[in-house]
């Protein structure tokens, strides 16, 4: 777990931030704050208002009310006072196809008004840094996932930005690539970019220092992961390993429904089984007798530290019920 | 103003024609393509028209008029028929063109100075309809003629017509390439243009690259001059290759500056240009654009003059043809090869392409620099 590295300095301000389309709205009055070197992630189911949080900070988007700073400059006042310090790499893959990785980083370079000499060292040290120096010449259309990712990740970084917008920059990538690409990422950090990205998976939510939960255009928690998981509020996690999942949860689900049990949570993970509620820990008993009289072995029964994504999970529930 | 981050924009955009090849080679090769065959499709005046004739009367009267109307080349004689129902099947079936009966007793109607000889043509094909009517008509009058002056007892020596002296200027054989060609080549330009313009935001935003092109450090104006480079330079080159097709294969003359045809090319460039970006923004997709530059087109092109003379269209229109810059740019085209007009004669023209050209100018770039948020 990287250690987060709160600065003073506040790089990305968002107050009050609304956007709507039409009657939909998709971000609905949100506040943040970022700090210099801290990768802050946006952590949402598809839909929830992330991208068009990234588009509003970009300028690419006007707001429909509210407010956002970015590197100290109000958005939209002096874009081009914003626009040469800031990279960004969006969901769809956005080099050009039919472009060579290394005409790619030359127009990007240009585009960002590195000299020739410069544009030659950093077309190189690109290369270097995300493995492309061998398929500098190659088409990026003919890339794998992976390789594009690094190079759009590669041409974000390369002309030196102070901020780093990210949006869902592993969606559709290989475990490999996608932990070769957040080592990329925390070495950015490291060196004082910051950096905003959004994402839907948990494993890359443990990454950043800091979270907002979104839903439904709505922060509706904050924190760094160790955080949120200490204000963990709806009680404990029992993990149990039964002989067959699927049918241990059908079990317990019906126990619930018949109020034999009080569980906030029965949910599945792969083979294994996670309750969450008040005093969990008691009701251990009386859960893997139910279990016992339907013909299922409970197998393993224990307490565990909930996981990002039992919180995750819980949050979303509870908001919903509000 | 960046020179060098908007070359590059200019360059990047270049290198996708590699990529989209078959663009600039539609554009180029086919443009002059249609060129060859319009001109050579128009260059000769309509000929062998299929005709059929029911000879009623088989007299010397009958003969010589069937004669007389194979004489003026415009029809090819397809058959000769005893009845009307295999005319009109042939014309139903589109093998003729056209078809002349002469009734029974023809030779003494004549005579009495009654002629009931009928011609059926097939005007679901007007211009060849036309032309044949024409034919027909001289045919018509010139016997008419030769009636009268025999009835009337007089040698058609002793006779001086009426017989007006007629020049053709400006186009001495009338040939059609003369006339179409010129009309296809500022059209062909103006196509070429309006869709590279029309393609040059749509596309990126259609392969999701616009956003990413956005962000970047170029402000709005950068980005509308670096895309717009290209789109010049592929569209004087068309001109060019064009003009010279036209010049050296149908042999139609220059004769007025051919420098002041290319500077006022540029400025027309320009004009189109603006109408592109704008079709290129409201687009979404490379599709839409390819259509909206359909649409504009086929509404230019009725105001070329080359379906219909603009002098012969309803007012309302030929008040409108008075705001489409490609109807200047024609008058100018043909003005400055077929005429050699210069800057005196043309200035009405002049003027006016650039006051439409800065008022689409104007408003295309307001329209494109909000688009472009």
């Amino acid at each position: 777990m990287p250690e987060p590295k709160p600065d003073r300095e506040t790089t990305l301000v968002g107050r009050n931030l609304v956007r709507k389309f039409g009657d939909f709205t998709a971000v609905d009055g949100i506040d943040f704050e970022v700090h210099r070197g801290e990768i802050f992630g946006f952590l949402g189911p598809n839909g929830s208002g992330k991208t068009t949080t990234i588009r509003m900070m970009l300028g690419l988007l006007p707001p429909s009310s509210g407010f956002m700073e970015v590197l100290g400059i109000p958005v939209g006042e002096r874009p081009e006072l914003i626009r040469p310090r800031v990279g960004y790499m969006a969901q769809q893959f956005s080099m050009y196809r039919d472009l060579t990785a290394e005409q790619n980083l030359r127009f990007h370079g240009t585009a960002y008004g590195l000299t020739n000499q410069e544009l030659r060292a950093r077309i190189d040290q690109t290369l270097d840094l995300t493995g492309l120096r061998g398929r500098r010449h190659v088409k990026t259309e003919e890339l794998s996932g992976g390789w594009r990712q690094r190079l759009a990740l590669g041409a974000a970084i390369m002309h030196h930005p102070q901020v780093l917008f990210l949006d869902e920059p592993t969606a559709g990538v290989d475990p490999i690539s996608r932990r070769a690409f957040w080592e990329l990422l925390y070495e950015q950090a490291a060196s004082g970019i910051t950096v905003f990205v959004t994402t839907h998976y948990m494993e890359e939510a443990e990454h950043c220092h800091r979270l907002a939960f979104i839903r439904r255009g709505r922060i509706i928690a904050t924190g760094s992961p160790d955080e949120l998981r200490d204000r963990f509020e709806d009680g404990e996690v029992l993990e149990l390993a039964p002989s067959d999942a699927a049918e241990a949860v059908r079990i317990l689900r019906r126990a619930r429904a018949r109020e034999k049990l009080e569980l906030k949570e029965i949910e599945m993970y792969g083979s294994l089984v996670h309750l969450i509620g008040p005093s969990v820990r008691r009701k251990k008993r009386s859960i893997m007798r139910e279990l016992r009289k339907a013909g299922v072995n409970p197998g393993r029964a224990e307490i565990i530290e909930p996981s990002l994504e039992d919180v995750f999970i819980a949050r979303m529930r509870s908001a919903e019920h509000d | 103003m960046n020179l060098r981050r908007i070359l590059s924009l200019a360059w990047k955009d270049t290198l996708h024609l590699r990529h989209d090849w078959w663009l600039p080679a539609f554009m180029l090769l086919g443009g002059a393509m249609e060129l060859l065959l319009i001109g050579w499709a128009t260059s000769r005046p309509v000929t062998n028209l299929p005709l059929m004739v029911l000879d009623g009367d088989q007299s010397r009267a009958s003969r010589t008029f069937v004669s007389a109307v194979m004489n003026t080349g415009t029809f090819v004689l397809e058959d000769y028929v005893r009845d009307e129902v295999a005319i009109r099947e042939a014309l139903a079936r589109g093998t003729i063109y056209a078809a002349v009966i002469i009734p029974p007793g023809y030779a003494e109607q004549i005579i009495r100075g009654e002629s009931t000889i009928a011609v059926l043509l097939n005007g679901a094909e007007s211009i060849p309809a036309t032309e044949a009517l024409r034919a027909i008509e001289g045919v018509s009058s010139e016997l008419g003629l030769a009636i009268m002056l025999e009835r009337m007892g007089l040698d058609p020596q002793d006779v001086e017509g009426f017989l007006p002296s007629l020049r053709v200027w400006f186009n001495e054989s009338l040939s059609e390439a003369y006339y179409t060609t010129p009309a296809e080549l500022g059209l062909m330009m103006e196509f070429t243009v309006l869709l590279f313009a029309a393609l040059s935001f749509s596309r990126e935003r259609e392969l999701g690259t616009l956003e990413q092109l956005l962000v970047m450090p170029y402000s709005r104006l950068e980005l509308i001059v670096g895309k717009s480079i290209p789109v010049i330079a592929i569209g004087f080159i068309d001109f060019l290759l064009m003009l010279g097709v036209v010049h050296f294969f149908f042999d139609v003359p220059i004769r007025g500056s051919l420098f002041l045809l290319l500077i006022l090319a540029l400025g027309y460039i320009l004009v189109e240009l603006g109408k592109g970006m704008v079709i290129s923004v409201v687009s979404r997709t490379q599709h839409q654009a390819f259509l909206l530059v359909l649409l504009v087109g086929m509404v230019d092109f009725m105001f070329t003059g080359y379906a219909a003379p603009v002098e012969s269209m309803p007012a309302i229109l030929q008040y409108l043809a008075n705001i489409v810059p490609a109807q200047h740019w024609l008058e100018i085209v043909r003005g400055i090869m077929l005429k050699a007009s210069d800057l005196r004669v043309l200035w009405p023209q002049i003027v006016a392409l650039i006051v439409l050209g800065l008022f689409i100018g104007t408003f295309s770039f307001r329209y494109v620099r909000r688009a472009l948020y």
